[in-house]
């Protein structure tokens, strides 16, 4: 299988992944966003948006990281200056979920 | 590997269609909710910082810029998957046809705003 049609494969497979998970979270943002700090606390630590929302980030961050190396395909012709910008991408889409899954097991 | 694919013609040399303006405006909006993610990530680990560090994000989301921002994100967040949807069934075989890639772009337009309004005013953050 070319690399490209699995890219699109994952591409999908995570969009479809992503999508019910971003509307659950659109729907609590925008309550929980003015609560006051325990309010906050409690909806990151308490079941079920614990798991949905780490679900919602590691889907989103991997759903983008793949769009965004998409783009950069696109627009970027320069081979190193791709390189490197689709390893940026890459590491804060591995490192930033996983920082933020394990404040939320801290809190 | 050399990758000799040539890379994409400037958007501007192309006439502007409502299939074009989705098109652009979701790849604008992939790659602002990916930033817009980073900053809810920081959020949420900032709350390890106590509640006390917490009132200077309350003076934050109670300002003006604070509104904007929550707007922002949930106009962006919704195209995102109103154009998703989109290309679902684009994947499926369907919606090729120049009067419907009409109507499903102006849905996606329109459909971000509306649902914008809703979900915003349903929840009384404008109280």
């Amino acid at each position: 299988m070319l690399q490209a049609t699995k890219k699109w494969i994952f591409q999908k497979i995570s969009s479809v992944i992503m999508v019910p998970f971003m509307i659950w979270f659109l729907l609590n943002i925008v309550e929980i966003f003015n609560a006051e700090y325990n309010e906050v606390v409690i909806f990151f630590t308490s079941q079920p948006s614990k798991i949905l929302f780490s679900i919602f980030i590691v889907s989103t961050f991997f759903y983008s990281a793949l769009s965004i190396s998409e783009i950069f395909e696109d627009y970027i012709s320069q081979e190193n200056v791709k390189k490197y910008s689709n390893l940026g991408v890459f590491l804060s889409s591995l490192i930033i979920p996983l920082i933020t899954i394990i404040s939320i097991i801290y809190l | 590997m050399k990758n000799d694919n040539p890379i994409s013609p400037h958007i501007q040399v192309y006439n502007w269609h409502i299939s074009s303006l989705v098109s652009i405006s979701h790849r604008i909006t992939g790659v602002l909710n990916y930033a817009l993610l980073i900053l809810v990530c920081f959020w949420v680990i900032s709350l390890l910082l106590g509640e006390k560090n917490y009132e200077y994000f309350k003076i934050f989301s109670n300002s003006f810029i604070g509104k904007f921002f929550i707007i922002g994100f949930i106009w962006s967040y919704i195209f995102q998957i109103l154009s998703e949807i989109r290309h679902w069934f684009w994947d499926m075989g369907y919606g090729f046809e120049l009067k419907t890639t009409k109507i499903t772009g102006t849905i996606v337009i329109l459909g971000s705003f509306i649902l914008t309004i809703i979900l915003y005013i349903a929840k009384g953050i404008l109280i």
